[in-house]
């Protein structure tokens, strides 16, 4: 990667797009910390982000496969009981959350590896919002998920924008960015090419710009 | 910590598969302690026989020589302990018969119903945690970090670091104190059948629960340690039995083969016994040149002689073979030593050679029946020589005055207890730490 500069403003649902085999998962690592870059840097808030795992600089929500990488032989309510007590999440934001996506309490009884896909999503991505913080990044995270699904992860989006929160979404979907985004980046050959308003991507050839970038 | 203990519980014993294996281990557990239970009471009964049959046979012996002819038996008893490490044995039912003669034999019967008395590998309430333990405990560890999408996750809420060290904290807790439980029950459970242990049996018995538990969690961080350098792949199983296979039967296996492979190094016992018979020959032919030469010399003047030979035997030709004899026992208590330094180098080869130990019959046990059997027999030597030539036509008096005849092996933890009680530390510490370099490596770079 190289020239990757862009800023995400307060409020703000910014998109970067950029082909789906190169990947969103190599930028996402080196947001969050874990990647180290050879040059340049990467401000949360105005500063250096510091030691990830001490005050993470942001809400980061990785692309998940299923259930059953989440295998802790627990039952779901379980689960989150140890997660607020071992790890200070907020249980009343991560049960805010779920009351969102429609969660219904029966599964907090079922084993995480049982839940349907759906849920679980939802319980991974309660588990997550559960902590307040102004800067949320998001890997790809609805790639392959229902329609149900998607569209109560752009009410929650939403919510967390009018809530001030600046959101960085690393994806490679642009009918999905043109509809949820207020920004979007282009990303090719690790390089940031084109920015553009959302609301402007509608106006223009939305084929061209795939050709373009994202081919 | 309290969020961790609570979980790690759930986590392990709500588990239905868990619970089975648990259980399992309980039911043979109590199998195992039962049957040594049963084994132990049974010797007592034989035991009783054995007494009565030693008394009722010097009653019949006629005189002193026939009585150092035929000599008695010592019967090796082993201490209460050795119920929970019946099969632990390096000694079977093992006993010796003390007489005149020069050979020292230690024999084992096979007679009767104890042809059966074999129970093959690891089958004693010590081969539970050996066997199945070990096997549960590599299963668990493989389990606790569940799978690097996850500790990706988990590592955004807290620190991976603090993950690893309390979910193995958390999980350490529930599985000692579970085996703790289960040592600890059975130790006091055995007290309503009227075994009694002394101070001393219960404080071996402690400090090898001790061994247990860290030979157990040593286990549990390989599961771990092998989980994370197979990056979590599912084809973990194949090389979890093949560790597993490794530490419990082929190490141990090695390190026998490597013991016998010393052993090779001595001399034969026979030779031993060879050696022995030639200086008693030496003193015999003496006795027998003096008989041809002086045929016409009158019966109570070769009594004289006899005698006289006889304080020569014991000032000459029975120390010499004591001597060879002891000179025989330290050689082998020198290989002994040696196994017994080998064995600290892995848990697995320690635990058993502990178990042993701590059985009453094991290496040392062996070298403290053969002091105790020379011991005796020198004793003997003294009371027949003095019996035999001074009133040999008295009524045969049995040497056996109380339990001189029983040999009370004491269950015993080896010299080098704290030096494997410190490598397998050492073992466990490196495994843990070598685990979480990988570890990081995968979450944060996969």
């Amino acid at each position: 990667m190289d020239s990757v500069g862009f800023e995400v403003a307060d409020s703000e649902i910014y998109f970067l797009l950029s082909r789906a085999d190169w990947g969103s998962d190599l930028l996402f690592r080196v947001l969050s910390g874990t990647e180290p870059i050879s040059a340049g840097a990467i401000l949360y808030d105005g500063r250096p982000a510091p030691d990830w795992g001490k005050a993470p600089p942001a809400v980061f929500i990785d692309r998940i496969a299923d259930a059953a990488d989440f295998e802790t032989e627990a039952r779901l309510g379980d689960w989150i009981d140890f997660l607020c007590a071992g790890s200070g999440l907020d249980r009343a934001n991560l049960f805010k959350t779920l009351l969102v996506c429609n969660f219904h309490e029966r599964h907090l009884k079922r084993k995480v590896r049982d839940l349907p896909p759906d849920v679980f999503h939802q319980v991974y991505l309660a588990a997550c919002l559960a902590r307040e913080h102004g800067n949320i990044v998001i890997n790809d995270f609805i790639r392959g998920a229902g329609k149900g699904f998607e569209l109560k992860f752009n009410k929650l989006l939403l919510q967390k924008k009018a809530l001030g929160r600046a959101i960085l979404y690393l994806g490679s979907d642009i009918f999905y960015a043109s509809e949820i985004a207020d920004r979007v980046g282009f990303i090719k050959n690790g390089c940031l090419l084109f920015e553009a308003d959302a609301a402007d991507l509608k106006e223009m050839d939305i084929k061209d710009l795939y050709l373009k970038f994202l081919n | 910590m309290l969020a961790f203990l609570r979980f790690e519980w759930r986590r392990i014993f709500c588990v239905k598969k868990n619970l089975i294996s648990l259980g399992f281990i309980f039911l043979f557990a109590t199998y195992f302690v039962l049957s040594g239970v049963d084994e132990y009471r049974q010797f007592f009964g034989e035991k009783r026989i054995f007494l009565r049959y030693e008394k009722e046979k010097v009653s019949h012996v006629v005189n002193y020589s026939q009585y150092g002819g035929f000599g008695f038996r010592i019967l090796f008893e082993a201490p209460p302990l050795n119920l929970f490490f019946i099969n632990s044995n390096i000694l079977q039912d093992v006993e010796s018969n003390i007489d005149t003669f020069e050979m020292i034999e230690v024999e084992s019967s096979f007679k009767g119903n104890k042809l059966f008395l074999k129970r093959g590998y690891f089958k004693d309430f010590a081969g539970i945690p050996l066997i199945f333990g070990s096997l549960f405990m590599l299963y668990l560890g493989h389990l606790a970090l569940i799978s690097s999408a996850y500790l990706r996750f988990i590592a955004g809420n807290m620190s991976l670091l603090k993950y690893y060290i309390m979910t193995t904290i958390s999980r350490f807790f529930w599985m000692d104190l579970f085996f703790i439980a289960l040592s600890v029950g059975f130790f006091y459970l055995v007290g309503f059948w009227g075994i009694i242990f002394s101070r001393q049996e219960q404080s071996n018995y402690f400090l090898c629960l001790l061994f247990q538990i860290l030979f157990l969690n040593f286990f549990y961080l390989l599961g771990q340690l092998i989980t994370v350098l197979l990056r979590f792949r599912k084809i973990f199983f194949f090389w979890f039995f093949i560790v597993w296979f490794v530490c419990i039967f082929l190490l141990p296996e090695i390190s026998r083969i490597s013991v016998f492979n010393q052993s090779q190094a001595l001399e034969s016992a026979e030779q031993v016994n060879l050696e022995k018979f030639r200086t008693l020959m030496v003193l015999e032919k003496k006795f027998r040149d003096y008989l041809k030469e002086n045929q016409s010399v009158p019966l109570d003047q070769i009594q004289k002689m006899q005698k006289k030979f006889a304080v020569q035997y014991i000032n000459s030709t029975y120390l010499v073979n004591t001597g060879l004899e002891s000179r025989y026992l330290r050689t082998v208590e020198n290989v002994i030593a040696d196994h017994e330094r080998q064995a600290i180098l892995f848990p697995t080869t320690y635990y058993q050679f502990m178990t042993g130990e701590m059985s009453g019959k094991g290496y040392y046990g062996y070298l403290d029946f053969m002091d105790y059997i020379m011991q005796v027999r020198n004793s003997f030597i003294q009371f027949y020589l003095k019996k035999r030539y001074e009133e040999n036509n008295a009524m045969v008096e049995s040497f056996v005055k109380g339990d001189e005849n029983v040999f009370h092996s004491r269950s015993r933890l080896p010299r080098t207890y704290w030096f494997g009680v410190l490598a397998t530390l050492l073992y466990g510490i490196i495994v843990f730490i070598l685990t979480f370099r990988p570890l990081k490596r995968q979450v944060f770079q996969p």
